[in-house]
């Protein structure tokens, strides 16, 4: 619980972070607004085809910041500080004080699931009054299933983050690729084009938990499997190497 | 000491693409998005031929993939100046050229140096790759527009290296810099692109499109190329004079 505690006023402390919220809770609400108006129009000219998907692409696009939060949580214990300040990486400060390895990981994908619950909660209740607001009567209703889908797709994101970076140590690499992973022109879209299996990729299958895809592979339960499968399976190779690496390499 | 300001010149410029080639990062970024782009051209390719015989036309395809593309362009851009700032080069950099606005550009002058010819080849290596997979069923092209494409493409993949070093320059961190760039050509623009099409050919990356795709026929307000390609260079301009100015006002 220490640990716990302590990983959660690190990830605090990080100047970084308030990008990342910033992004997380607001992003949403802005691309909601702007999908919004533009719905609007349709509505008021009777062509509307998608009024119950309205929101939810604010919520699809917005969980850059839980990448982020992802991101920054391993690859600032990587980051090598000035030598004026003593060249030192925090990685090695933070495996003196919680010496078991598998722990330190525990604590620190705890803090960022507990965080990223509570930020996608945020942009939920953004995004929804924002729809509220721009909308106003025609504001159609959201189902909790969704609600709770959109929930887990952003914590399984940030766990498969912060999976990856363990794995890279470099916060560029996953911060990029899952960047454009997320966005309209996604790998995977692409590759879905190509192969029926790139349905089993964990972006394709966790966003059908809550998104409306006109080509639907997956019911919201087994996409949701399908990612929490790969969030398991790369926590775990994470934590192999993780335990037999050594800091320094 | 007093040296003439040609040799000063060539001195700074040899001193910033020793810094630039002796990153291990440079490499592995252009090294990564090399290969990348070929398996993207393969996918694209692959999705091309299951289309009707004899529509598509192998430049499109081919050069499908550099929206992808310039986000390795975008890394590059950033690495370059902020790596800098991770761990205190820069005063050693200052120290030794103390002229700020003279080391800025020349930064920006070797980046361009190592851009140009990295972005020719990794587009054309992507076009080869379409024509030899198709070149039985795509329609026939003219080695001009072949040569007209590429040359805006590896123009605007140099533009957007440069805006990102700009913007690398401005916010002297890593991350933010990258999130920022990322977030925009990734996410906003194409939102943009739905949400206010009026405004869309004003933007660095959307006016810059023209620089490399014809435009099809059924589009309105297309831009030429060079349109394109002066609105594009004036964003690059424009942020690269912001980075200078407050390079030379802000302390390192």
């Amino acid at each position: 619980m220490r640990a716990f505690n302590a990983e959660l006023s690190k990830l605090f402390s990080l100047p970084s972070i308030w990008l990342a919220f910033l992004i997380g809770a607001f992003g949403p609400a802005v691309i909601a607004a702007l999908d919004s108006i533009a719905e609007k129009e349709e509505i008021i000219a009777g062509v509307s085809t998608r009024l119950s998907e309205v929101g939810y692409i604010g919520l699809a696009l917005g969980v850059q910041g839980v990448i982020i939060l992802g991101v920054l949580a391993v690859s600032s214990e990587y980051l090598t500080e000035s030598s004026e300040s003593g060249g030192g990486q925090q990685i090695t400060t933070s495996l003196t004080v919680v010496s078991s390895r598998l722990h330190l990981l525990l604590a620190k994908a705890g803090a960022v699931t507990v965080i990223s619950i509570l930020l996608c909660v945020v942009a939920i209740m953004t995004t929804l009054s924002a729809t509220h607001l721009v909308l106003g009567e025609y504001t159609p209703a959201f189902e909790w299933s969704k609600l709770i889908g959109a929930v887990c797709y952003w914590t399984f994101t940030a766990l498969l983050a912060f999976g990856i970076t363990v794995l890279t140590k470099n916060g560029i690499i996953p911060l990029a690729v899952l960047i454009i992973n997320t966005s309209v022109v996604s790998f995977s879209f692409l590759l879905s084009k190509v192969t029926k299996l790139a349905f089993y990729l964990p972006d394709r299958a966790g966003a059908e938990m809550f998104m409306f895809t006109s080509d639907r592979f997956h019911t919201p339960f087994t996409g949701g499997l399908v990612m929490f499968a790969w969030v398991v399976v790369l926590f775990i190779v994470a934590a192999i190497v993780f335990h037999r690496r050594d800091v320094a390499s | 000491m007093s040296v003439p300001s040609s040799r000063k010149i060539t001195h700074i410029l040899r001193a910033e693409l020793d810094k630039l080639v002796t990153l291990p990062l440079t490499w592995l970024t252009l090294m990564g998005t090399f290969i990348l782009n070929l398996l993207l051209a393969a996918a694209f390719t692959s999705v091309g031929l299951q289309g009707a015989a004899g529509t598509q036309s192998i430049l499109n395809i081919g050069l499908a993939s550099m929206e992808y593309l310039q986000a390795g362009f975008i890394i590059l851009g950033i690495l370059a100046t902020c790596s800098e700032y991770t761990g205190g080069q820069i005063r050693t950099t200052l120290t030794t050229i103390p002229w700020r606005g003279l080391q800025l550009s020349t930064k920006y002058l070797a980046l361009a140096i190592i851009t140009i010819p990295a972005a020719f080849i990794i587009a054309a290596s992507g076009v080869l790759y379409t024509f030899i997979r198709m070149r039985d069923t795509a329609v026939g092209f003219e080695i001009d527009t072949m040569i007209d494409a590429l040359a805006g493409a590896t123009g605007y993949l140099t533009l957007t290296t440069l805006l990102s070093a700009a913007m690398g320059a401005l916010l002297r961190r890593t991350t933010p810099a990258l999130v920022v760039l990322l977030g925009y050509y990734f996410i906003l623009s194409p939102l943009t692109r739905d949400f206010l099409p009026r405004y869309k050919n004003c933007f660095p990356d959307t006016a810059g499109y023209y620089m490399y795709m014809a435009p099809s026929s059924d589009e309105i307000n297309a831009l030429t190329p060079m349109q394109g390609t002066g609105i594009s260079m004036l964003w690059t301009l424009i942020f690269i004079t912001v980075a200078i100015v407050f390079y030379c006002k802000r302390d390192a």
